[in-house]
Parts: C-alpha cells; sequence; structure tokens
C-alpha cells in the first residue's frame, strides 16, 4: 500500500500569524505536505522564509479586505484557512488590573480577527463546496487563568463557541471547522509572555512557569510542547483523513485537562 | 427559609421585566432589600424594590450606579448580572456585521465585567458577597441560525464568571452563572415575532425551529422565569454556601451533554 507524504498537494493554505512560532511551524508542516502555503503577519519575518508572503493587520478591516483580494487574485480562494493569529499584551494580575481597553484589544485579536477573515474567505469556499478552517485557540479556553492572562482566556471560550456554530452552520457546504487547543508551547511569545509574567510576581522566569503549570493542575507530560506538535494536529485535521471530523475542540496539552 | 436574606442588599440589573423582575421578586420575598436598574422606569413599578435608571453599556454608568446605591442604601452584598441579550439579526454567520458582535459582546460581557469592577472592592474589603451572571444554554450549546453572536457571547461570559470566581472565592466571594434555557417573558415572545417577521413562518413555527435547534425540549416547554427565580434565589442565599464556580444550566433538559 502506497502511503502518500504529500497529501496537501495542489492545496492552497493560508496561514495567519505565520512568520513565527506556532504560525511558522504551522506553516511549514502544511508545505511538508504538499500544499502551495500563504502566510500573513503584520511584518515580514526576520530571516527569509519559504512561504508567500502577504502583510495584514487582521485588527484593521481594510487590510483584511485586501488580503483576501490579493490572495484570491493570485493564488485562487484558499482550501486551507489556518486562524493562528492571537496573543494578549494584557497586564497580569488579575481581574482589577484590566481595563476596558486591555478587554477591547483582547476580543479584537482572539475573536474579532478570525471572525472578519472567515466571513471573508468562508463564502469563497461555499462556492466550491469544499474546504479546511481551523482556529487556534488555547487551553486557557477551558481551564482560565486569572492571575496570569485573565481576558485571553475568556475571548478564547468565545472563539471556541464561534468555531463550533461556523461548523454546525457550513458543514452542509463541505466546509469542516475545527478548533485546536495547545496547551503551554514553546516559543518567544511564551518566552516573552513568562517573562512579563515572572516580572510582574517577582519571580524568575523558570518559576513563573512552574507556576502556571501548577495552577493548570500540573502538566503530566511535564515540559512544553513543541510548536511542531502543535502543528501536526492541524495537519492532520486539514487533511482528508479527518474527513468526518468537524466542530471540535482538540487539545494538545500534554494531558494538563483534568476532566473527562 | 423565608427571610434568610434579612439585611441584604441586592442589586438586579435589567430587573424591571422578565427574569430580572422574577428574581428581584425572589429576592424580597426572602427578606433583601432590593434595588433593580434598567434604561427607563418601568410602567407598572414594583413598589417594594428601589430603581435606579442606568445605562450599563455606557462605561461610566456602572461607577455612577455603585456610587448612588452606596450612598443611599449601603454596600452591596448580591449582584444578579440579569441584564442581557440581543438585537442581532438571524440568518446565520454571513449576516452579523461587525456592530453585531460588538453590541452582543457589550450587552452580554462587557456591562457585567464593568459592575463586578466597580462592586468588588467592597465586597472584598467585607470578605464577603455573592455574584450571579445570568447566561444562557446556548453558551454552551452554540445555535447559530440566529443567535449566534449572542451565543458567543455568552460563552466569553461563562469563562470569565468562572475565572472570577477562582479569582475571588480566597477572598470570601461566592461567583456563579445560572444558564437558561428558553424562558417564557415578553422579550422571548418579541423575538419569535421577530423571527416570523423575517422569516415569513408563523410563530408557532419559528418556536418549534429554535426549540429543535437547541436539539429539542424533554420538557417540551420554555421555563417561567420564577423558576429561574427559584434557582438564582437559591444559589445567593447561605444555604448554597459551598457553592462557587458553577455554571448551572436550567432548561428542561436542553443540553444533551454530559
Amino acid at each position: 500500500m502506497e502511503i502518500s507524504t504529500k497529501g496537501l498537494s495542489g492545496k492552497i493554505a493560508l496561514v495567519t500569524g505565520g512568520t513565527k512560532g506556532i504560525g511558522k511551524a504551522i506553516a511549514d508542516k502544511l508545505a511538508s505536505k504538499g500544499a502551495t502555503v500563504v502566510v500573513t503577519a503584520r511584518k515580514p519575518a526576520e530571516e527569509n522564509i519559504e512561504h508567500h508572503f502577504i502583510m495584514a493587520d487582521l485588527t484593521n478591516s481594510g487590510d483584511i479586505a485586501e488580503l483576501s483580494k490579493k490572495l484570491i487574485e493570485k493564488y485562487g480562494t484558499p482550501d486551507i484557512l489556518i486562524n493562528n493569529v492571537g496573543g494578549t499584551s494584557s497586564p497580569a494580575g488579575g481581574f482589577q488590573m484590566l481595563s476596558d481597553e486591555d478587554w477591547s484589544r483582547d476580543i479584537e485579536l482572539n475573536l474579532l480577527a478570525s471572525i472578519r477573515l472567515d466571513k471573508v474567505i468562508v463564502p469563497r469556499m461555499i462556492e466550491k463546496n469544499s474546504g479546511a478552517v481551523i482556529h487556534i485557540s488555547s487551553l486557557n479556553g477551558k481551564i482560565p487563568l486569572y492571575q496570569s492572562n485573565f481576558s485571553y482566556g475568556v475571548m478564547k471560550s468565545a472563539l471556541n463557541a464561534y468555531s463550533k456554530t461556523l461548523a454546525n452552520e457550513v458543514a452542509k457546504h463541505g466546509i469542516r471547522v475545527n478548533t485546536v487547543s495547545p496547551g503551554m508551547v514553546r516559543t518567544t511569545a511564551m518566552e516573552t509572555f513568562l517573562q512579563s509574567y515572572a516580572q510582574s510576581i517577582g519571580k524568575t522566569v523558570t518559576e513563573a512557569s512552574q507556576e502556571i503549570m501548577a495552577s493548570l493542575g500540573g502538566v503530566p507530560m511535564n515540559r512544553l510542547a513543541e510548536p511542531e506538535e502543535i502543528a501536526n494536529m492541524v495537519a492532520f485535521l486539514v487533511s482528508d483523513d479527518a474527513g468526518y471530523i468537524t466542530g471540535t475542540n482538540i487539545l494538545v496539552d500534554g494531558g494538563t485537562f483534568p476532566a473527562l | 427559609m423565608e427571610r434568610e436574606l434579612s439585611g441584604k442588599l441586592a442589586l438586579v440589573t435589567g430587573g424591571t421585566k422578565g427574569i430580572g423582575k422574577s428574581i428581584a421578586d425572589r429576592l424580597l420575598e426572602a427578606g433583601a432589600t432590593v434595588i433593580v436598574t434598567a434604561r427607563s422606569r418601568p410602567t407598572d413599578e414594583n413598589l417594594k424594590c428601589h430603581f435606579i435608571a442606568a445605562d450599563l453599556t455606557v462605561a461610566s454608568e456602572a461607577n455612577k450606579l455603585v456610587s448612588e446605591i452606596n450612598a443611599r442604601y449601603g454596600t452591596i452584598d448580591i449582584l444578579v448580572n440579569n441584564m442581557g441579550g440581543s438585537s442581532s439579526p438571524s440568518g446565520g454567520f454571513g449576516a452579523l456585521a461587525d456592530e453585531h458582535w460588538e453590541n452582543d459582546l457589550q450587552l452580554n460581557l462587557q456591562s457585567a465585567v464593568r459592575l463586578d469592577r466597580a462592586i468588588l472592592p467592597q465586597m472584598v474589603e467585607r470578605k464577603s458577597g455573592v455574584i450571579i451572571h445570568i447566561s444562557s444554554v446556548t453558551g454552551a450549546v452554540p445555535v447559530y441560525e440566529s443567535l449566534g453572536a449572542y451565543a458567543v457571547a455568552k460563552a466569553a461570559l461563562n469563562n470569565y464568571s468562572k475565572s472570577l470566581s477562582k479569582e475571588f472565592s480566597p477572598k470570601g466571594i461566592r461567583v456563579a452563572t445560572v444558564s437558561p434555557g428558553m424562558v417564557k417573558t415578553d422579550t422571548m415572545e418579541g423575538y419569535l415575532q421577530s423571527l416570523s417577521d423575517a422569516s415569513g413562518l408563523s410563530v408557532e413555527e419559528v418556536t418549534t425551529n429554535l426549540m429543535n435547534s437547541l436539539g429539542g425540549i424533554p420538557m417540551g416547554r420554555m421555563a417561567l422565569p420564577a423558576e429561574i427565580a427559584e434557582l438564582v434565589g437559591f444559589l445567593v442565599s447561605p444555604r448554597a454556601s459551598y457553592i462557587t464556580g458553577v455554571n448551572y444550566i436550567i432548561d428542561g433538559g436542553t443540553n444533551p451533554s454530559l
């Protein structure tokens, strides 16, 4: 039996926030499976990347319209859309540290950016009666951490609900929509977050990391994920091997989530 | 049991009609002093509740409301964030513009965030208090044809309430969520009428469709507002002293999963 390693041959994939961290790992993995990959970010990557690049700030609706136009003119309607962009710059220290502006930023980056991009891309997928959409969420959508990233977790829960409703709506059009929820992942963004959190609680980065892992209830695998481990799940979910999987939220968390 | 909230000061948002009014009545029966807010004075006023007008979708109103309550009545022991809803159109994902998402998030999440933020310091100082967030079964079992943005906002509210409970339970404050299914109120009737108008189907048909989109209601009917109020009345009472961080779905059996 011949096993094809080029399962995504001929597919066009768009990966947001695709120039570093998890997004880059996803872009690399999809390309290795044969997809033509277009990445977006607010600015080009520091080192040369082999993927096609379109600059866009997804918190700006004008940029989204431009991105969609350029993408479709140059490459066609994507088969695969990875909504990876997300994050937070809100202060740690609990609920009362968060201003209305912090909430607005987290709503924009973690929910509305994906909604706006889906709104221009998914109708094109509907025209083709096929497509696979992934929303990159976070374990904090299911296990929120008030002390380190309160509003981020809230918006990831919102993203999870949104992803599910979209999945239910577009299943009849041959489009699968799923969420992937990583636990802690070893990226520079995580490093930056831990440094900032460590500073806010007056501990070292190692202590801050351990504290977060403990407040999640412990990580059975006792380490952070590698970005590639998240990318593996994403590549599987967008492939035909996952043809009956839609509307799910798959945790990639080293065993952290404690409940059934 | 009848006067178990004697001496307590309770604030119920959106407390002049529907579920909020039932909750206010229930807390009154239990002996609480009850303040209700809404954007405008109700026509048939419940004279045993104190009314203060406030539009909690306006950022500055939360602090203003709390200051007025503190000045006139004292510190707040019980907060029921009942206000919520949606004026977003049906028609699925494509029908929702940015402003619909923003409005639903403001009404169902941000208003509660601002009010909780304004009230928590006094509860923390007294090392006691109860905060209830009224959510919706759609926060756990989202629907898409109509109420898509509402369901997403309620899912956000559920996470928010849970996080708040984890942070403030150690400080003596209980925080819980109550998620009703369909409830027989004027607002619900107005909503079903709007669905009927938009689709050309009868009110009965849109009601059945909505129930079906939730997977059906085993009890075969909507809740009465008083039934929701009973659960809230229990949760804010001393009998619920070990209950925090929960999301109790009260939906006639709708939620299909464990």
